[in-house]
């Protein structure tokens, strides 16, 4: 497929993949499933906690509802680029930094994710039913777990795709944070086949390969998904 | 500004929570996780980031090098950066992007969402999940791609001009560079864009169309004078989020840059941001910088948002 | 309703408590070293086949342990390097590109190696080499490999077009002229803005010094007038066509070399290497020349380019550390591995004297003079003081001398504004500046 825009002629696409899988005794292989840990297990724990605080924030009045909510939605005014080092620096004060967890927990607050589970459990899960539960004398964890987080499943999955394509393409916090090689997800360890000091060549065939097949397991996650996938939920508070 | 993001809440004198006072810790116990992780590593970076952009480093000792500490500096990152011209070009560089960027983005999710709500229409599912895919295509690994077909040597749209005696087309020149930078971009943001008014579409009783077909309006006349008026609070949500992120450009101008001289190392705001904090270390211009971006975002959404609320509270009264 | 903000409070303080208690006893990154005298070193590094010569160290020192992880090269990894030495992280070893040192010896990054370098290793680097790492009379790192600048071309076509191999400037100006009249399509070369090292380079081979140091105090050379000259030369080739200003290493560019249309790149002695990487339908049809020179029968050059590896001061093993990058870069074993496994021209003597028995870059098989005539041009370079803030005039340099380039003004005058640029940051630091 490259070879044809002239950037690695002589190499078929075969001999590429064989090389990128080969290279540096698989590590492609293992960034590549450090990108599904990463992407995978903080895109799950991130759609739970959003899953968590848009119901709270949808179904419950509480002092200082909005001054949370509007504070959380402000998150995506400052660019990550400027959070890598402080968020660096912070988790080096308690022994963090260059671990699983310093990728992992800063990617679960997820600003839009609480947003879009907010609008969604707003929409999705009748109060009536919520209120009847409670009659009954249900706990309110257990309306949670039972009824709402049931009905929240569909707009659940678009968080998780969401989140999950973020932390997957996701290159400086984890270029900042992490410092042994065996942790890197994909997009740090194709840069580092891509930079290499002025005196070495650095290896673009293999990045460019290395950079397309590790679109094919989002597109495979998406055509998965896309059958759970009701976004009805993004313009949901919008109607009326 | 926050009017029109607030989701509706139903009925929102029963939904009041028992009165029970384990009904009234359940909310915070369900914020728990996301408001310690919010106030960990967002607010307190925030903070952090503010209080560093009140400082400079100086050097300080003896020896030819000397040593680099932090002093405090009060307002002086802000007024540089502020002063800076090339602060003001990148604003200038980001508005003509964003002036073809969004509109073009949310025209044609607006077109496909009418299409796709056409009753004749057929594939639907199909042509919502192709549209929808280019946004998993990271924003890095698309400019690359376009990369090459932007380049003269490369380029097959330029080899066709070429051979038509044309020369090649100028994708990488001002002012080409914008349509070019813009179009990277507008591949990913339509499907996204596309998808929250094609489903706030469907959330339209379908009575009302009928109405206007018994009067003999055509599809065309129901989605101008029905379906658009009815999708705008949708528009304005996806206006929002595509001004941020256009604001925020930063992924695609960085790799085009190694292909052409024109991208300047402080080309979009954001870049200059991380040429700050990342090439000539300067954490506290950047923090001081970013304020300023997150300070210019909110009074732009702000405005947006008074202007069409006004609009829209207007019409329905 | 305030009593229950109150304990929702102290639950938010509890749990965040208990979370990083219980997290960092999972998964802590300080650097084990336990009491048997067993020292691991953590070292990053970006050259290629270093895990392989680390292996080797690892085999021969079981009470020294080396774990190597590439941390990437370029710009955002010396920024990576700094913070994680802000924060105490950094690694006990590390390499740099010779550029970037005198701002992480501002940061407080490496250790004075002085006291830890032998007499042997000494021995094995020349003077200008060992000079790249010293500020102060202060050794701070060793060097790994060097880039004295030289000339590849493609002698198949430079013969076809009869244009003999330039060997000053003049002549290389002149030899563009009949490429370009040869072939209309083709280039000698291209010499983009954002090749400050390569501007640096040919600079200070013209007798600039962008950055010197005398009675403890900094003077900025950018705009003296010996580099004033050269932008003037450069850009006289420039607006008479004869060279290309088009970024190299681009898809573009690397067609054009692929397809015949860059007929030489004047840059270092690493450029073998990459052109075979971009480039392979072009393999065997290139020489390397001794690079132009501004005077005829002068020989000497700056470097473009290369790497040091320093021992930071989170290193609480400097005495090994320091024993290991003598090994990795001025033993014989060790130069003689980054010739042959990492494909680096080795900063250290004994390793350029191993290169000359070696067969050439696959680049140009038949030039079986490749690595003599590499040793005999890095025997005379001219060394270079960088300045602390390097970072600041590579950035300025690319966007101001581009914007020359667009505007079809004085690239001279884009020298000069660096020169203000770099200047005024410098005194903005504190440092004590001469202009």
């Amino acid at each position: 497929m490259f070879s044809t825009f002239t950037f690695a002629p002589g190499t078929g696409l075969f001999q590429n993949l064989a090389d990128l899988f080969s290279y540096g005794d698989g590590q492609f292989g293992l960034w590549a499933l450090n990108s599904v840990l990463y992407a995978g297990l903080g895109g799950f724990l991130s759609t739970l906690v959003s899953a968590m605080a848009g119901y709270a924030l949808a179904k419950y009045e509480f002092r200082g509802r909005s001054l949370i909510f509007y504070s959380i939605l402000g998150g995506v005014l400052i660019p990550g680029i400027t959070l890598a080092i402080p968020q660096y620096l912070l988790l080096s004060e308690v022994g963090l930094a260059g671990s699983y967890l310093s990728v992992l927990l800063p990617i679960i607050i997820s600003p839009f994710g609480i947003y879009l589970s907010r609008v969604y459990a707003a929409s999705a899960i009748p109060t009536d039913t919520v209120e009847a539960a409670r009659i009954d004398g249900a706990s309110e964890f257990r309306i949670f777990r039972s009824i709402a987080l049931p009905l929240m499943v569909p707009g659940m999955v678009t968080v998780f795709m969401l989140q999950f394509v973020g932390i997957w393409n996701n290159f400086l916090l984890p270029f900042v944070m992490l410092s042994d090689q065996s942790n890197y997800p994909l997009t740090v360890g194709l840069y580092t086949l891509l930079s290499k000091g002025s005196g070495t060549p650095a290896l673009y065939s293999l990045a460019i390969t290395g950079a397309a097949v590790s679109i094919i397991p989002l597109i495979v996650l998406m055509l998965v998904l896309q059958r759970f996938w009701r976004l009805d939920l993004l313009s949901g508070g919008l109607k009326g | 500004m926050t009017a029109t993001l607030t989701p509706r809440t139903p009925t929102t004198a029963r939904s009041r929570p028992s009165r029970r006072r384990r009904g009234r810790s359940a909310p915070y116990f369900f914020l728990l996780p996301a408001l310690v992780l919010f106030v960990l590593f967002m607010v307190v970076p925030i903070i952090y980031a503010a209080w560093l952009s009140l400082q400079t480093y100086r050097i300080e000792g003896g020896g030819i090098l000397g040593t680099r500490v932090r002093v405090f500096t009060g307002l002086s990152n802000y007024v540089s950066a502020l002063t800076d011209p090339d602060l003001l070009s990148g604003f200038g560089h980001l508005g003509l992007y964003a002036v073809i960027a969004v509109p073009v983005t949310l025209g044609l999710a607006l077109l496909f969402a009418l299409l796709l709500d056409v009753p004749a229409a057929r594939g639907t599912r199909f042509s919502r999940t192709a549209i929808f895919i280019p946004y998993a295509v990271p924003g890095v690994v698309a400019a690359l791609l376009w990369g090459f077909l932007y380049l003269p040597g490369t380029s097959p749209f330029s080899d066709i001009t070429n051979a038509l005696g044309l020369g090649s087309i100028p994708f990488l020149k001002e002012p080409g560079i914008f349509g070019s930078m813009a179009n990277i971009s507008i591949w990913g943001g339509v499907g996204f864009n596309m998808i929250i008014i094609f489903t706030s579409l469907r959330g339209i009783p379908a009575d009302i169309y009928e109405a206007a077909r018994l009067d003999g309006a055509d599809e065309r006349q129901i989605a101008l004078s029905i379906k658009i008026p009815l999708v705008v609070p949708a528009l304005v949500l996806t206006a929002i989020f595509s001004l941020i992120g256009a604001l925020q450009l930063y992924g695609e101008p960085t790799t085009l840059k190694p292909m052409t001289s024109i991208i300047s190392q402080t080309w979009v705001p954001l870049m200059t941001i991380y040429k700050d904090a990342f090439l000539t270390d300067d954490l506290p211009s950047a923090a001081a910088l970013s304020v300023i971006l997150a300070l210019g975002t909110v009074v732009l959404s702000a405005i947006v948002l008074g202007i069409t609320n006004r609009r829209t509270s207007g019409a329905r009264s | 309703m305030k009593k229950n903000r109150i304990v929702a409070l102290a639950a938010t303080a509890t749990v965040t408590a208990l979370l990083v208690a219980g997290c960092s006893s999972g998964g802590g990154s300080s650097s084990p070293s336990s009491a048997t005298g067993k020292v691991t070193l953590k070292f990053w590094s970006w050259a290629p086949g270093t895990d392989k010569l680390v292996a080797e160290w690892n085999k021969s020192h079981p009470d020294i342990q080396v774990k190597h992880t590439d941390a990437g090269g370029g710009d955002a990894s010396s920024a990576k390097l700094l913070t994680a030495s802000r924060a105490g992280n950094a690694p006990d070893l590390s390499a740099v590109e010779y550029t970037t040192l005198p701002s992480l010896i501002v940061a407080g990054v490496p250790v004075d190696l002085t006291k830890d370098v032998t007499a042997a290793t000494k021995k094995n680097y020349a003077k200008g080499t060992l000079q790249q790492v010293t500020f102060d009379g202060h050794i701070y790192g060793l060097p790994q490999d060097v880039g004295p600048m030289a000339l590849i071309y493609r002698s198949d076509i430079l013969k076809k077009y009869d244009i003999a191999v330039p060997t000053t400037w003049d002549e290389f100006g002149a030899a563009a002229a009949k490429v370009k009249a040869a072939d209309p399509s083709a280039t000698l070369a291209s010499l983009p803005p954002d090749q400050t090292g390569f501007f640096a380079g040919v600079a200070t081979q013209a007798g600039a010094e962008w950055w010197s140091i005398k009675n403890g105090k900094w003077t900025v050379g950018i705009a003296d007038k010996a580099s004033l000259d050269v932008a003037d030369f450069f850009q006289g080739l420039a607006d008479k066509g004869y060279i290309s200003t088009e970024p190299i290493l681009t898809p573009a560019w690397n067609a054009e070399v692929n397809t015949d249309k860059v007929l030489s790149w004047p840059s270092a002695l690493w450029a073998p290497g990459v052109i075979s990487g971009v480039a392979p339908a072009t393999v065997g049809k290139w020489t390397m020349a001794p690079l132009p020179q501004w005077k005829k029968g002068d020989s000497a050059v700056a470097y473009q380019g290369g790497s040091a590896v320093i021992v930071t001061k989170d290193s609480k093993h400097t005495k090994e550390a320091a024993e290991f990058a003598q090994w990795l870069n001025a033993s014989k074993t060790g130069a003689s591995n980054l010739l042959t496994i990492s494909n680096v021209y080795p900063a250290a003597i004994s390793g350029q004297q191993d290169a000359t028995k070696t067969a050439p870059p696959a680049l140009m098989p038949k030039q079986t003079d490749y690595y003599s005539t590499a040793a005999k041009i890095s025997s005379n370079t001219i060394p270079v003081t960088w300045g602390p803030d390097y970072n600041v005039a590579n950035t300025a340099f690319g966007d101001t001398l581009s914007k020359a380039i667009q505007d079809h003004t004085s690239w001279s005058q884009a020298f000069k504004d660096v020169q203000k640029t770099v200047v005024a940051d410098m005194k903005k630091s504190g440092f004590k500046v001469t202009n």
